[in-house]
């Protein structure tokens, strides 16, 4: 539906409708001559009011009044005797006459008088839709920018010209909706508008300035400021008032939904927030539970325990120990990508250094699973080696603890044109296809509550992170062979094909 | 001569519990079972009569109340619950489903072996629960409804006495909100635990050597209140 548009309304009829009342009661004295008989005595008379009430009907008011008279002076001229004079013979033509231009005018008038009612009652009705359609258009926006530029055509169609919607952002006016070609305010119309906005006060006809800028009004305070151009002041203005406080008021309502979305937003992620510090200290405390019940236990019953009891408790809190060590490493890794902290270092590095190290890291009976397949040339790439050692580490420790005991990981480092490639295989279940897309998320653990060796399940989210912070891709595959298998695979983007300087 | 040796089931899904409290229970005297899922733990329950059982609240398979309520069908000795802090209202809907006593991850074996002992010492199957009871200066007779403090009578109310009654009969075992509430005030009023605020601290005044900072009567914070005697 497109808008009301308001300078269609009927105002003060034209010279036309004048004409028009005249023709017709021309038209009825034509008939009236040539009609067989003619017309005479009250028949006449009666035509002649009929036509008078046609064009008051027709076209108000002042053409009403204008055939009275018309029609008064031909009855006089043509069918008074003495014909074709204005003068009247008889002293009862001239009651007749005066009845006639009396009743005449009073039809006219009264006929007028209605059409015109009936004009003013459409007018308001058009009104009354254009500021419906408004309405409806400037409540279903859900942003300020479209209730902004909803506003805007509302206005254009009803009111003509062009309009410039301005709200407040980090502490200055900016165009929130504008005409098509104009992306900012000169100088002076920005000044004006911002003087508006500070004082409320609607800008008076500026020399420099052809926009009228008035402040939009909400009920919790100014909202923004509205600019008009082109504009014909006396026209419509009410109307024009009305759908600028419903513009206000939809751009309020748009600004105050947006907190309210953030607010959820913020709650949301509180929610998030409570559920994660809950599988934390979970996890948190179920090594803890072992290191202090350990640690009692050797306390308590020193003397009573054997040799190999009192050293399987010994390592069991060297080994809890040093999973919370692991845990309170990735939280903090986790952190340090959720606050955006992290700066990586660009130094040329070659991979195959980088894997061979975090391999190294792996424990024993783990390291000894790997195979190595690295090519024998390989461009060296721009990244940050700390970064890329504690990915690789996570993703290594992950293919170890799914591959099974006796799993072997395979870890190869290749190229292609724009890529370096490290790739990460096991020989495990492999992931089911559903949760290929999530092995990424934070705290997802496959195979639910009762798998707590693989850590805190941020492995994989850190990896990824860390990755992706030095322009890198991380993605993965399974199964790999047969229905077995896993493979992630990481690909660094190189700076240059070639790096002369190295080569 | 044969000693028995009470059998102790924990059930637990994390293997690092077993690693140290298997030998703490040993070296304690008791003979350890293990289960590391609800559903190996009935079954152990229903094939070997064990002394006492120790359950782990989080356990993947099986919610521990509803474990409870299962194993209660068979099985009426104590049970001393595992449990995280965070997981206040399983523990207080396991200990409302009958279990006897809690402690919290993470524990000392000392903490846990002690309300094992409690627990075992007031299983009904072994010892009838003490009807008299004297700590310090303080003598409390629950048969002849008598409490005497320093040689002289102290007048408690029924509701104060009732109150009493219940905690002693527990013998140092925790009591919860609802059970007080619902043994001495009736279950329509099973929820009102400014009752209990009240008693308790009536009860603290008249018996205790410093209500401030109560020893006889000792609050589980969220959960209900303990009696401690000697």
């Amino acid at each position: 539906m497109r808008p009301v548009a308001l300078s269609s309304s009927r105002r003060a009829p034209g010279p036309p409708a004048y004409l028009c009342a005249i023709v017709v009661v021309g038209l009825v004295a034509g008939i009236a001559q040539i009609s067989v008989p003619p017309l005479a005595g009250a028949n006449l008379a009666m035509a002649f009011l009929a036509a008078v009430f046609v064009s008051a009907a027709l076209f108000g008011l002042g053409p009403g009044l204008t055939a009275a008279v018309a029609a008064g002076v031909t009855y006089n001229y043509l069918f008074l005797d003495p014909r074709l004079t204005f003068r009247i013979a008889h002293p009862a033509d001239l009651v007749t006459f005066g009845v006639f231009l009396l009743a005449a005018l009073i039809a006219g008038g009264l006929a007028g008088r209605v059409r015109e009612q009936a004009w003013r009652a459409q007018a308001q009705a058009r009104v009354t839709a254009a500021l419906l359609e408004a309405s409806r258009k400037l409540s279903a926006a859900p942003t300020q920018g479209e209730a902004a530029r909803a506003l805007a055509d509302q206005i254009a169609a009803a009111a003509g010209g062009a309009v410039v919607v301005l709200t407040p952002q980090d502490g200055a006016l900016r165009i929130l909706a504008a005409p098509e070609g104009l992306d900012t305010l000169s100088d002076t119309n920005a000044s004006l508008a911002e003087q508006v906005w500070e004082t409320g006060v609607p800008t008076p006809p500026h020399e420099m300035s052809d926009w009228r800028f008035s402040r939009l009004e909400g009920v919790g305070g100014r909202i923004g400021v509205l600019g008009l151009r082109g504009v014909a002041s006396a026209r419509d203005e009410r109307l024009l008032e009305a759908l600028v406080q419903q513009g206000a008021a939809a751009l309020e309502r748009a600004g105050l939904a947006k907190a309210a979305s953030e607010n959820e937003a913020l709650r949301r992620a509180d929610e998030l927030r409570s559920a994660l510090l809950n599988s934390i200290s979970h996890d948190l405390r179920t090594p803890l539970a072992s290191v202090l019940g350990s640690a009692t236990t050797l306390i308590e019953f020193d003397a009573d325990l054997k040799p190999g009891v009192k050293r399987d408790l010994l390592q069991n809190i060297a080994q809890e120990a040093r999973r919370l060590n692991r845990y309170v490493g990735d939280l903090l890794d986790m952190g340090r990508l959720e606050a955006g902290a992290l700066r990586p270092k660009s130094e040329w590095t070659d991979v195959r250094d980088v894997a061979n190290a975090a391999i190294a890291r792996l424990p024993p009976d783990a390291a000894r699973r790997v195979t190595r397949d690295f090519s024998r040339d390989l461009s060296k790439v721009r990244l940050d080696a700390a970064l890329l050692e504690q990915s690789l580490f996570n993703v290594l420790e992950n293919a170890a603890s799914h591959g099974g005991e006796a799993g072997r990981i395979e870890v190869a480092a290749f190229e292609d044109l724009a890529h370096v490639l490290i790739a990460v295989d096991d020989d495990g279940p492999g992931i089911p296809a559903q949760a290929l897309h999530m092995i990424f998320d934070r705290f997802k653990r496959l195979q639910g509550p009762s798998d707590r060796s693989g850590g805190l399940g941020l492995g994989l989210a850190i990896a990824k992170g860390f990755v992706e912070a030095m322009q890198g891709r991380i993605e993965a595959a399974s199964p790999i062979v047969g229905d077995r298998g896993a493979r992630i695979v990481i690909s660094l983007p190189k700076t240059t094909p070639t790096p002369r300087d190295l080569l | 001569l044969s000693l028995h040796r009470p059998r102790i089931l924990v059930i637990d899904d994390e293997p690092q519990i077993h690693r140290f409290l298997t030998p703490a229970l040993e070296a304690s005297g008791y003979e350890p079972a293990q289960a590391l899922t609800a559903a190996a733990g009935l079954r152990d329950l229903a094939a070997h009569p064990s002394d006492a059982v120790i359950l782990d609240l989080g356990l993947p398979d099986m919610d521990g109340k509803d474990l409870l309520l299962r194993a209660r069908s068979f099985y009426q000795g104590p049970v001393i619950i595992l449990s995280a802090r965070d997981r206040e209202l399983e523990k207080i809907a396991a200990l409302d489903a009958g279990a006897d006593d809690y402690v919290e991850k993470p524990f000392g074996v000392g903490e846990l072996l002690a309300r094992l002992r409690v627990a075992l010492r007031r299983d009904p199957r072994r010892a009838e629960a003490p009807m008299r009871v004297q700590t310090g200066d303080l003598e409390i007779d629950l048969d002849l409804r008598l409490v005497r403090r320093g040689g002289g009578a102290v007048r408690l109310s029924p509701k104060e006495f009732e109150l009493l009654a219940r905690l002693v009969e527990a013998g140092g075992r925790v009591v919860t909100h609802r059970q007080l509430l619902t043994a001495v005030w009736g279950p329509a009023h099973e929820h009102d635990v400014q009752y209990l605020r009240v008693f308790v601290g009536q009860l603290r005044q008249k018996l205790e050597a410093d209500p401030a900072s109560p020893a006889l009567i000792v609050t589980e914070p969220g959960v209900g209140y303990r009696f401690l005697a000697g």
